[in-house]
């Protein structure tokens, strides 16, 4: 193939057979729209004005493309078109480019943020891990990962999605605070065994070491008994408490509201319409009641 | 400093020697579980005569002549099960009464459903319970009955006869929380900073397992952990294994508590403390201790971690009462009823109170006290280290 054949096939000599196809084409439909209804100069001007705008507006549409097929199929108009469309892929590379970097930026970001995880967290020891593991994660995981699934939801299944991660994220901090909780629970039962340990010490020092396995455990029971009593009145441990009980019953809430979303696709009522009934059958038995004893006050049992 | 010397060869028989001892136990616990266990509560007959909702009245079948002219009605908690006055043939409350002659109702809550989570306080005192006393009085031709109250029931049966004084002839009130401003107990300290409006708005009514793990975490180590070493260590004893059961099946039967209830008791109650300063509002009327003008008996356990002394002994104080009395067992929350060093100082001396008290004519030969001497007193009895009471007289 010559370089002559080449340009003979280019897209500009395409568009334009193509365009005269598509003329030729509607020209010989509306000749034979013209045939079966009867040419307008050839027919006497009818009373029925309907059919003649139907011919008009389709004799009208069709000079339009052909106006504008002729006009489009000049060597100067095609030059200029063919630009365009030539400009098309690099405009869509374009956007696409911008797209994917904006993205590519973005996941850049949570991979940045990922491998800075910690260091938001620098001012605590990791010497210290016991006191502050449940801290550091709180943080880190309010600072880092809670932001991802709390990042604004668009589209039309936005309140689903919303919900959903609502629902992931509450999970997770009501297991955080959960942790810290039982954390905290084992800490006068790691007291007691150092209590112990000093009144054993104490006693063999003083060679007054019971025998009896069963005095054992009741100085021990006697010891963790009175660090829970001591430790349950101080305020980190009601306060730790507080928190776990909110982050639970948040998570129960996203919970709920997630599983109502799954529930509303299936034909069973949810939580929340049983609950509206519930109050309204509430409301109306309360209002019964009252006109009752009002009745009953207004016509004593022996009128009735 | 001389190395101590540790008796090894002692502690190390002993073990040998308990070691035996928990084989030879494991082996008769195993006939002892297998074998039919009496573990059957709340079994004295009774007849349920009025239903309404989830709510049932029960009549107690009389076991001897009635001798009060007046019936007893007694109003339990929303926590936990009314079964606990009934527990065991010869640790109840119930027979007791009984066989002291007095004809006797008690109000079951029920199992509280989603739909009942609106239901409020006034719903339950001047609904069910003002429904439950004019049905008593209509049945008797009285036009007074005998109210007693036990924990949250108490406090209910308070709030009742503030508003309903003329249908209360003696109210008796059995550790029950009025002042709810104090540090003595740790459900009050954890109480002052839940979120009463988020757990309700969640929950709807108050899972009655969640508040049971609350109450088992007042006391981990002996509820938790003591309380089942206790039992491994009597397994072999049937009485015992049965007994025990026996507490667990009421201990853990915790119906919920309706939500709108447990929000207006937190906040107005544990946070506000409201009602003993006479200032809560039921069904928007005020709660006035004043009112309570019929004869008081105020019982509390000393060593209650629940509902401590002093939620309890102010009561009789601000009530309108002339006849206020408190009286103070050495026990805790629940050994009041069931434990038996108080099976004889508990209902037996209700019993005698109420009869004294029953006819409107009788003189009851309580003298007007001198302020001073309203301070609490010991009464002469064969078991004093275990009652302490306090009579006020205005």
């Amino acid at each position: 193939m010559n370089d002559k054949q080449k340009d003979e096939i280019g897209p500009e000599t395409v568009f334009a057979d193509w365009m005269e196809t598509t003329s030729a084409f509607w020209k010989s439909m509306a000749a034979m729209w013209t045939n079966a209804t009867g040419s307008p100069e050839k027919t006497a001007p009818s009373k029925d004005d309907s059919k003649n705008r139907i011919q008009e507006s389709w004799e009208i549409a069709f000079k339009t493309w052909k106006t504008f097929a002729a006009a489009m199929s000049g060597p100067d108009s095609m030059e200029t078109h063919f630009k365009g469309i030539n400009t098309l892929p690099a405009i869509l590379m374009n956007m696409a480019k911008t797209s994917w970097e904006g993205f590519f930026e973005l996941h850049q970001q949570w991979i940045e943020k990922a491998g800075k995880v910690g260091e938001s967290t620098k001012a605590f020891k990791l010497e210290s891990l016991d006191e502050d593991a449940f801290r550091m994660w709180t943080e880190l995981y309010g600072k880092e990962f809670s932001q991802i699934l709390n990042i604004p939801q668009i589209g039309l299944m936005r309140f689903y999605q919303e919900r959903m991660y609502r629902f992931m994220d509450k999970y997770n901090i009501f297991q955080t605070k959960m942790a810290k909780f039982m954390h905290l629970l084992y800490l006068p039962v790691e007291k007691s065994f150092k209590v112990m340990q000093e009144r054993l010490t104490e006693l063999a020092e003083e060679e007054k070491l019971p025998d009896d396995s069963k005095t054992y455990y009741q100085m021990w029971i006697k010891a963790l008994e009175g660090n829970y009593m001591t430790f349950f009145q101080s305020p980190e441990y009601t306060q730790t408490m507080h928190q776990t009980l909110d982050s639970l019953a948040e998570f129960s809430a996203s919970k709920k509201e997630f599983l109502q979303d799954m529930l509303s696709i299936i034909p069973v009522p949810t939580q929340q319409e049983m609950d509206e009934l519930y109050k309204e059958i509430y409301l109306l038995k309360k209002k019964v009641n009252v006109l009752e004893k009002e009745k009953a006050n207004q016509y004593p049992k022996s009128e009735i | 400093m001389s190395q101590p010397k540790i008796p090894v060869d002692l502690i190390l028989s002993k073990l040998a020697e308990d070691a035996e001892k928990v084989r030879i136990r494991t082996q008769k616990a195993s006939d002892v579980l297998l074998e039919p266990l009496e573990t059957e509560i709340a079994t004295t007959p009774y007849e349920v005569v009025y239903e309404e909702d989830r709510v049932k009245l029960k009549h107690y079948q009389p076991v001897t002549e009635i001798q009060l002219k007046r019936p007893l009605l007694v109003v339990y908690a929303l926590i936990n099960r009314e079964t606990m006055l009934d527990l065991q043939p010869g640790r109840s409350v119930v027979q007791t009464f009984l066989q002291e002659g007095i004809d006797l109702y008690m109000i079951d809550w029920g199992y509280p459903t989603r739909k009942d989570r609106y239901l409020t306080i006034d719903d339950h005192v001047n609904g069910y319970m003002d429904n439950i006393v004019n049905f008593i009085l209509v049945k008797h031709g009285l036009d007074k009955i005998n109210l007693m109250g036990i924990c949250m029931g108490g406090t209910f049966s308070v709030i009742y006869s503030a508003h309903h004084p003329e249908k209360i002839k003696n109210l008796i009130t059995t550790v029950t929380p009025t002042n709810f401003d104090t540090d003595q107990g740790l459900l009050h300290i954890w109480m002052k900073g839940i979120d009463a409006d988020q757990i309700t708005d969640t929950y709807g009514n108050i899972p009655g397992d969640i508040m049971n793990l609350g109450f088992l975490l007042l006391n981990p180590a002996r509820l938790m952990l003591d309380k089942y070493v206790g039992f491994f260590e009597n397994i072999d004893n049937k009485k015992f294994v049965e007994n025990f059961i026996r507490m667990e099946k009421w201990i853990f039967d915790s119906p919920d508590v309706p939500g709108e209830t447990f929000r207006q008791f937190i906040r107005d109650c544990y946070q506000k403390n409201l009602l003993i300063q006479s200032k809560m509002e039921v069904g928007g009327k005020r709660v006035d201790l004043k009112k309570i003008t019929m004869p008081l008996l105020n019982y509390y356990g000393k060593y209650d971690h629940l509902v401590p002394p002093e939620a309890c002994e102010l009561l009789t104080s601000r009530v309108g009462s002339k006849d206020a009395e408190d009286v103070c067992l050495e026990t805790g929350h629940i050994g009041i009823y069931v434990s038996s060093k108080c099976q004889k100082e508990f209902a037996p001396r209700i019993a005698r109170w109420l009869k004294v008290r029953d006819d409107d004519k009788k003189k009851r030969g309580t003298k007007k006290e001198t302020p001073k001497k309203k301070a609490a007193k010991k009464i002469p009895q064969k078991a004093t280290s275990t009652l302490k009471t306090k009579k006020i007289n205005k």
